[in-house]
């Protein structure tokens, strides 16, 4: 069994307002896992990574990444966050948008040159989307503006990376292609957490998956824990899913 | 030129650009309205330091008017955090406030002084000569002309150094975050700078103009360009255009300088809305009207492809296949005729080869979005323009 812990997450309750939508979450995630965290809209899943990542302040709680707190770690951690979260409207580009991927290595002030560049572009080629690098953002369709997203994340070259939902609105070919980056990854031994709503997929995309609603209610390999007994109490209503071997 | 114009329009000038930069990205943050309760609500601190100071042009009363400022920020985001009111409710609410708070400063303290609120408002371009800064009895220029061109260079030089950080901030807030760009550090940055400009302005220009400076050559910019960087510069040299075509309408007029600057920069939005290459209105019909035609274009290719049926392919039987009432069925027909891509024998449409491939490159283009595919058709037709 894999026992590097990349991540944990000690009795955290977020809140928003003094209303607190994660109660009290322990989580242990080991390193080179592809995770997947299930749970009905609003359970909290975009709250719990934003906390991780230090975009929230908790009310209680800790988190730690190897050992440390994120501020010390922020350089092994890239994060892909749900769609919406940006201003489409703005006056950049494809390639530009990647580029900001590379921002955090740079700190404060100094500013990204042709290394940068390259670095950006290779990551535009992996996602296929190097046609595209002068496309204004909000001309790209939103699967391709997913894409444009994981290759930002890519130029990170982070130990762990955070995807809030990567496959809302991509279509079939997409999904694949981004779910064998995410599998090429994992094989590099990096720690990778999805958001994901389709729980068909879950067995055969990830190892590793984490149920939660405001309160988590499992986690571990998806062979021991992916179950109806889970799903039910993490959805409410009687859950079936048929695991196909 | 009298030295006294030249001065008005180099102050104008800084002024415009000096806005134009925080105000760049108070647009993009969709903040245009925090800029106008920040110009407004500073009134007390300019008062209240003007009580200390004696000097509308002093440091410490540009400091403290600008620490209103900054306050006025965080009141309306304090007010919005309980969820009880929307932000531009909440700027509504707050900036009125205060504003009349430095009205009744002036009425109960400062009737005797030279601080009235037409000049707040409205400020005196023309009479910012007359001010002049003197150092150990030398004329170094007017005081105005110092001060903006203080606040200009350290405006200047937080841009450069800060450029990346205000980008991605104000781009995505998160990513920021997670990379250890603090966006509230960056924001209430961005907060006294347009604070401290406002203030340093306003005596020149007063409140509006300055409002209208920081807005409008950024919304223009805005509509012609999809780079920061070139609508940064757009932004300015719309400002200092603005300024200096103003000055010379006030001139000529004989009427306010501000105002006459207003109204340039309205002109100058208007025309950039009507006429600009890509987002401009009259860009925006012709390229509908264009795209129409051409998916017209295509289906009729498209159709004639699917079918060899000669029926089919009759001029006048076309006419009730293809749902062609937006464009006249006439247009299209010429439009593939010029292009060598139909014959027309005995009223019988077919088909040229170049019409064949046309259609086929067209159609996979569409399904592929390869940009590459389509290179050389880019010039002729709007469709494949990305
Ligand atoms: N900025 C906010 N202010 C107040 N409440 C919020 C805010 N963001 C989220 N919430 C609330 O917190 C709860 C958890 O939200 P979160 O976005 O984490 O859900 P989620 O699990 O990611 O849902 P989804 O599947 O819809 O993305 C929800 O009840 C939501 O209404
Ligand atoms: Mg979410």
């Amino acid at each position: 069994m894999k026992n590097n812990i990349a991540i944990k997450v000690d009795d955290l309750t977020v809140a928003y307002n003094y209303k607190p939508v994660l109660w009290d979450i322990d989580l242990e995630i080991p390193e080179g896992v592809l995770m997947a965290i299930v749970g009905p809209n609003g359970a909290g899943k975009s709250t719990l990574i934003k906390s991780i990542l230090g975009i929230l302040n908790p009310i209680a709680g800790s988190v730690s990444i190897y050992g440390k707190s994120y501020e010390k770690q922020r350089a092994l951690v890239a994060y892909v966050p749900q769609k919406g979260s940006v201003d489409w409207d703005f006056p950049t580009t494809a390639l530009d948008v990647v580029m900001m991927g590379t921002y955090g290595s740079l700190g404060w002030i100094k500013r990204p040159g042709q290394k940068e560049k390259k670095l950006a572009l290779e990551a535009l080629e992996k996602v296929g989307m190097l046609p595209f690098k002068n496309r204004q953002i909000s001309q790209l369709s939103g699967g391709q503006q997913q894409r444009i997203f994981l290759a930002r994340a890519l130029v990170q070259d982070a130990s762990i990376y955070f995807m809030d939902e990567p496959f809302q609105g991509v279509d079939a070919t997409t999904e694949i292609a981004i779910i064998n980056i995410l599998k090429e990854l994992r094989k590099a031994n990096k720690t990778v957490i999805v958001v994901h709503h389709d729980l068909q997929t879950v067995p055969e995309y990830f190892d590793w998956v984490t149920f939660l609603n405001v309160k988590k209610i499992a986690t571990g390999p998806v062979k021991d824990i992916f179950n109806d007994d889970n799903l039910t109490k993490t959805y409410g209503i009687n859950y079936k899913v048929s695991i196909q071997e | 030129m009298s030295s006294a114009q030249i001065e008005i329009q180099l102050i104008a000038s800084l002024v415009a650009i000096a806005c134009a930069i925080p105000g760049t990205f108070l647009v993009l943050r969709k903040m245009a309205m925090i800029s106008d309760a920040i110009s407004h609500s500073i009134l007390p601190g300019i008062v209240i330091g003007f009580f200390i100071t004696q000097d509308l042009n002093s440091p410490l009363l540009i400091l403290l008017a600008a620490i209103t400022g900054i306050i006025t920020v965080v009141l309306v985001e304090y007010i919005q955090k309980t969820g009880l009111v929307k932000e531009d409710t909440a700027i509504g609410l707050v900036f009125p406030i205060l504003f009349s708070i430095g009205v009744i400063l002036i009425a109960k303290n400062a009737n005797d002084v030279h601080l009235d609120v037409d000049a707040v408002l409205l400020g005196e371009l023309a009479f910012t000569p007359f001010d002049r800064l003197l150092i150990a009895g030398v004329d170094v220029g007017p005081k105005s002309l110092w001060v903006i061109g203080c606040i200009l260079l350290i405006t200047i030089g937080l841009l450069f150094a800060f450029f990346k950080e205000l980008k991605i901030s104000t781009f995505d807030a998160g990513l920021a975050a997670s990379l250890g760009f603090s966006p509230a550090v960056i924001h209430y940055g961005l907060m006294t700078v347009s604070s401290v400009t406002t203030v340093g302005a306003f005596d020149a220009v007063g409140a509006i103009l300055v409002v209208a400076l920081m807005i409008a050559p950024a919304a223009t910019a805005y509509l012609l360009t999809t780079n920061l960087k070139r609508m940064l510069v757009y932004a300015i040299c719309f400002g200092v255009f603005s300024a200096i075509s103003g000055y010379w309408l006030a001139h000529w007029l004989d009427a306010s300088i501000a105002g006459s600057i207003t109204t340039m920069l309205g002109i100058l939005f208007l025309m950039v809305y009507l006429f600009a290459p890509n987002k401009g209105v009259i860009a925006v019909l012709y390229r509908e009207k264009q795209q129409r035609t051409e998916v017209s274009l295509l289906t009729f290719l498209l159709h004639l492809r699917n079918h060899n049926e000669e029926e089919e392919r009759h001029v006048n039987h076309l006419n009730e296949h293809i749902n062609w009432q937006k464009v006249r069925s006439k247009t299209v027909l010429e439009l593939a005729l010029k292009n060598n891509m139909i014959v027309i024998d005995n009223h019988i449409v077919s088909l040229t080869e170049k019409g064949t491939d046309f259609t086929s490159q067209a159609i996979d283009y569409i399904i592929t979005n390869e940009d590459s595919k389509i290179e050389h058709m880019k010039d002729d037709f709007f469709l494949f323009r990305g």
